[in-house]
């Protein structure tokens, strides 16, 4: 007797399935085929798209300026999401207690991640403020007499969205780690005290490795949104000076609507998911692989 | 393995809210199309248009547009006009690039850059509006320099609406004070800033001048005007001349504001948002802005502000160039939403209308005819007059070809040698290079 597969599940997941088929794979497959053509709308004779080969990918890889914006993105990946990852975790541990006042404090931590990051932007524009904005008398209190042009400086500009993409998202993975603190077991940490493990010993051999789920899920999400977000660019600098702030996904942006270059901005689509879809797979295969 | 299976199962239920938030989100499918027979039938035939409109200023545009609309609704009651605000300037070309390549319908009028001109020729985007205007003669009206940006092979395919200019303000108490006269020349302003600086010890307390460059080109304009090569030539979108010895020695005076004049702080300075507040609290004294912060400024100033073109080379010269947006028609609209929208347009350039516009906005009249009935405005506020007499001055804004790339290039390289990492020559020879190469495959 031939056993029937349950039905029940592939309709529970029909929806998802269909929604990504619909929003994630078809996009990413239509930008695989049109990264092959010429399509550029501002130009008459280039409007209907012509099959180029790996034209638009040559374009790419001879272009300085998109050597210039993957070096930003490297910076800025590698700065924002270990940063923002350690920090959330540390957070997490501060608030992880009962205190009084504790949910006022886990608010404080968190509210960056409720505002709009152009409210959010907007705001740190007066903070980094050259003379007299916030930033720049807090570390004029503390003796700094260094560039005080924080978004216009091409040593700092990059630097300065770092700062406000750490300072918006950190508080947001601390809710991860949070829960994640919360369910932990106590008996094991209960053992641990009865022989003699200190705080940071516990933090560091059960919290942390008991923890890893939440941190691959946690850095995985950094990633993504590191790739992701641009808004504050906008705001604060632009991508200059001298494209020194342009990171991929805002250089993106404006070649597809600004230079009007489908074909190529197609190809820079392609880049974008193949770098996360090797970061994500390569991090879910070593996690896996540790936990076997 | 009890946790991972929760995990997972968690993640496909919150997958699955997920899908069904989005689903919820998906819009109602859109009303039909206007039906075809609208398009020939008889003019009474109701008709309704969207005007899509950006704020830009620190004006309750949305009311303002609204009240013009109701008027003309008054005077024509088969025509509805909607306005829809719809973000900023980019997020009104962008909504109309999506819809219209997607194979949606764009709203019939838009208030749009004038500079985004061949981007949307290009893009097959606007008509062209000749055949509406019966009297080559009217468009006489408007200032010339507003007009700059609207025309392409014998074509007009744009109406000036909300409009500013590149403003010199200055603090004429502090050039009182020091028995100085308005500066006339690149020198004299220079000199001017370097006298009005004010330095404690090493804190600098007050600049001599504010000269935003964090989106550099339209700012820099009247330097490269006032040495006498603009970047570009209204008549000849294909050609841009950054690497003219003109256009290099203005590079250089920017950075000898700093450098050798000591009157502005190094570099790029991204302070487009702070300038009118510095300028009005006594930060700086002098700025060079845009003729639309000329309110907010006179709200805030305890002082006698001046305003006036930027200050050329020569003594005795000025220069400036106009900013803003125009109205264009959409081609993917049905003809007699066209149609509706044209006479929109001409019910918005009447005298009355424009001065109203102008005088609630900060905007500058657009004619002459609207200037001359706005007599008590500029008695009151002499700074608005002195503003729309720079105009004189003024020449085309940088509108190219591939505008969004060429500009991109341009400013790359004006920042660099406004921040030191190139010599003017370098990066004007680089910016030439470049946007040559940009501009290339138009030229075919």
């Amino acid at each position: 007797m031939v056993r029937r597969p349950p039905l029940l599940p592939y309709l529970l997941v029909l929806p998802t399935v269909v929604f990504v088929a619909l929003f994630t794979a078809w996009p990413t497959l239509l930008a695989v085929y049109q990264s092959f053509f010429r399509q550029r709308l501002n130009i008459a004779r280039f409007r209907e798209p012509t099959f180029i080969g790996w034209g638009n990918y040559q374009e790419l890889f001879t272009s300085p300026d998109f050597q210039q914006v993957l070096a930003n993105t490297a910076v800025y990946v590698a700065g924002t999401v270990p940063v923002s990852v350690v920090l959330a975790f540390l957070l997490a541990v501060l608030v992880n207690r009962r205190a009084l006042g504790i949910g006022f404090q886990r608010l404080a931590f968190f509210y960056p991640t409720i505002l709009p990051m152009v409210s959010a932007a907007t705001i740190w524009m007066f903070f980094l403020t050259p003379d007299y904005g916030l930033f720049n008398q807090a570390l004029a209190f503390l003796g700094y007499r260094g560039p005080q042009n924080w978004t216009a400086n091409p040593d700092l500009a990059l630097f300065a969205v770092m700062m406000v993409a750490i300072w918006k998202n950190a508080g947001f993975f601390m809710i991860f780690y949070l829960a994640g603190l919360q369910s932990l077991p106590t008996d094991v940490f209960e053992a641990a005290a009865l022989d003699g493990a200190g705080f940071w010993h516990q933090l560091w051999l059960l919290t942390l490795p008991m923890l890893r789920r939440t941190t691959l899920f946690v850095t995985t999400i950094a990633v993504i949104g590191a790739f992701q977000t641009v808004d504050h660019i906008f705001v604060l600098t632009a991508g200059g000076p001298s494209n020194a702030s342009t990171v991929l996904l805002y250089w993106l942006w404006q070649v597809r609507f600004e230079y009007q270059n489908v074909g190529l901005a197609a190809a820079l689509t392609v880049v974008l998911v193949a770098i996360l879809l090797v970061f994500t797979v390569t991090n879910f295969v070593l996690s896996e692989r540790r936990e076997a | 393995m009890m946790t991972h299976r929760r995990t997972l199962s968690s993640l496909t239920v919150l997958l699955l809210l997920l899908g069904l938030a989005v689903a919820a989100c998906t819009p109602p499918p859109a009303p039909q199309a206007a039906p075809a027979e609208g398009e020939t039938g008889p003019a009474a035939e109701p008709v309704e248009i969207e005007v899509f409109y950006p704020v830009a200023v620190d004006a309750p545009i949305a009311q303002i547009l609204q009240g013009y609309a109701e008027a003309f609704m008054a005077e024509n009651p088969d025509i509805t006009v909607k306005p829809v605000f719809s973000g900023g300037y980019g997020d009104v070309k962008t909504t109309i690039q999506t819809t219209v390549e997607g194979g949606g319908e764009p709203p019939a009028l838009a208030v749009m850059l004038a500079v985004d001109i061949y981007d949307l020729i290009n893009g097959d985007l606007i008509v062209p509006l000749d055949d509406y205007i019966e009297d080559r003669a009217w468009l006489d009206r408007f200032v010339p320099a507003f007009m700059a940006n609207s025309s392409f092979e014998g074509q007009v395919w744009s109406i000036p609406f909300q409009r500013s200019v590149v403003t010199l303000y200055y603090n004429a108490d502090l050039l009182a004070e020091a028995g100085l006269e308005p500066p006339d020349s690149w020198q004299s302003l220079g000199e001017t800033a370097q006298a009005l600086t004010l330095r404690e010890g090493d804190q600098v307390v007050r600049w001599g001048i504010e000269w935003p460059s964090g989106w550099p080109y339209w700012l820099f304009q009247p330097l490269a005007i006032g040495s006498g090569r603009n970047i570009v030539d209204p008549g000849d979108p294909l050609t841009v001349y950054f690497d003219h010895p003109d256009v290099v020695e203005a590079v250089q005076y920017y950075i000898d504001l700093s450098g050798v004049y000591g009157a502005t702080p190094p570099g790029v300075q991204a302070v487009w948002g702070q300038a009118p507040s510095d300028f009005a609290s006594g930060a700086a004294a002098m700025i060079v802005h845009s003729s639309g912060s000329l309110a907010g400024i006179l709200e805030q100033a305890d002082f006698q502000v001046g305003a006036m073109a930027v200050p050329g080379q020569e003594p005795g010269t000025y220069a400036t160039v106009p900013g803003g947006g125009n109205l264009y028609i959409l081609k993917g609209a049905p003809q007699a939403e066209r149609d509706a929208a044209w006479q929109f347009i001409e019910f918005l350039t009447r005298p009355e209308n424009v001065a109203d516009f102008s005088m609630n906005t900060g905007y500058i009249a657009t004619t002459d005819e609207a200037a001359e009935l706005m007599g008590d405005y500029f008695t009151q506020t002499p700074q608005a007059q002195a503003i729309r007499e720079a105009l004189q001055y003024a020449d085309a804004e940088f509108s190219v070809h591939n505008l969004g790339e060429v500009r991109n290039i341009f400013h790359k390289y004006l920042q660099a040698a406004y921040n030191g990492e190139l010599s003017p020559e370098e990066a004007m020879a680089k910016a030439q290079e470049e946007a040559d190469a940009a501009l290339a495959p138009f030229r075919e």
